[in-house]
């Protein structure tokens, strides 16, 4: 019942969608809805960032959001809303950094400058993992938990999705973008999942 | 009757105490900070009482160990080698249970209602230099109340073995 109500929904979304929207759910094999995908299509993005805030927070011993992604030049914080310490870093080669986050120390953010995939970590807490994607489009988003992504206003492209445990060269697949207002469906191998 | 009467006054004593452990819970006290429940017991002070009685005559009773409590905190918020690691932490609640469970270990007629060593500080990620900066901060604070070497070491003694469960990295 529930599902058949979501795929009505995601019918009615589909069907009201502008031309240039793009809805992509991806999918394992099996049917399950693959959420934290990184879904983009080629952009250029504007000379100065945008003014949005971009968070990557550490609450009860996890990272929050699980995947980010974020368009090249963009500041993240890193809000610590746990009472114990963070040590976050990544050993991303042009995104390298180092925080040590004292117990709800909330201000500290972080600029990302090059394009790519930089997986973090928690020097204290082993089982903390996250994955910031920098971007150079500003059309990129996640997948929700039904595996869902809906970009608006996108020029035509090839579509990029893209998942930290993606079973696929380079963990993404590039696909032709759908005709006008209906939805790609995509199958995306992934090994573990959060 | 009398029967359903009894039943009637056990349910309602039975309710009541149920309210008042929920107004005032044996894990937090007024002021504290909430906590996940734990099971209250002695055994989580880590160590053994001291049983020789002289020993917390010489700390000067609960009044003297709430001193050095109140001075090992006072160095440890200054402490730049680990003031950041209680930042976010329950000062009241850190005092009041720092003061249960050395009292308890010096013999003194305390029980320690705090959390067990390990899973109190498992998460903070503690390393054997954070370790011996606090231990140091105690000595200084056990150096300021007079109280001689020998029965310092008393106590070190039992703080000692709870380096495995405090010390994680
Ligand atoms: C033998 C040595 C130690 C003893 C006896 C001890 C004792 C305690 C006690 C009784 C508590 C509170 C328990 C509760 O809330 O139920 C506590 C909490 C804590 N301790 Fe220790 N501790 C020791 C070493 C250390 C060290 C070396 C550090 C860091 C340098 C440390 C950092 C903390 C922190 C951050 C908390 C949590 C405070 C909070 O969450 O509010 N402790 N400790």
């Amino acid at each position: 019942m529930m599902r058949l109500l979501s795929l009505l929904a995601a019918l009615l979304v589909s069907g009201q969608a502008a031309a240039e929207d793009v809805t992509v759910r991806v999918t394992t094999p099996a049917g399950e809805p693959v959420a934290h995908a990184v879904v983009s299509l080629p952009g250029a993005l504007p000379a100065s960032p945008a003014d949005v805030v971009h968070e990557m927070a550490q609450e009860d011993l996890r990272f929050d959001p699980f995947v980010l992604v974020v368009p090249q030049g963009a500041e993240v914080v890193f809000p610590n809303r746990d009472r114990v310490r963070h040590h976050v870093y990544s050993f991303a080669r042009d995104n390298a950094f180092e925080l040590e986050l004292y117990g709800r120390e909330q201000e500290r953010s972080v600029v990302f400058d090059a394009q790519g995939n930089v997986p973090i970590g928690c020097n204290i807490h082993d089982n903390m993992i996250a994955y910031i994607r920098v971007v150079d489009t500003p059309h990129a988003v996640v997948t929700n938990a039904d595996g869902v992504a809906v970009l608006e206003g996108v020029a035509a492209g090839p579509v990029t999705v893209w998942h930290p445990y993606a079973n696929a060269e380079n963990n993404r697949l590039v696909l032709d973008a759908p005709a006008d207002g209906s939805t790609l469906d995509v199958t995306l191998d992934v090994h573990g999942r959060r | 009757m009398i029967r359903s009467l009894l039943l009637a006054g056990l349910f309602s004593a039975g309710l009541s105490a149920a309210a008042l452990a929920q107004s005032h819970p044996p894990h937090a006290q007024p002021g504290e900070l909430e906590v996940d429940p734990y099971t209250v017991s002695d055994a989580n002070a880590g160590a053994d009482p001291i049983e020789d009685a002289d020993v917390f005559v010489a700390f000067g009773g609960e009044a003297g160990i709430a001193r050095v409590v109140d001075g090992l905190l006072e160095r440890v918020r200054e402490d730049e080698r680990i003031e950041g690691i209680f930042r976010a932490s329950d000062w009241p609640r850190l005092r009041r249970t720092l003061i249960e469970q050395f009292c308890y270990i010096l013999g003194g007629p305390c029980t320690y209602t705090g959390r067990d060593m390990a899973s109190v500080h498992r998460d903070h990620g503690i390393t054997t230099r954070e370790f011996n900066a606090l231990v140091e901060n105690l000595q200084d604070a056990m150096d300021a109340e007079g109280i001689p070497f020998a029965l310092q070491n008393r106590l070190l003694a039992r703080l000692a073995p709870m380096h495995r469960d405090v010390v994680t990295r």
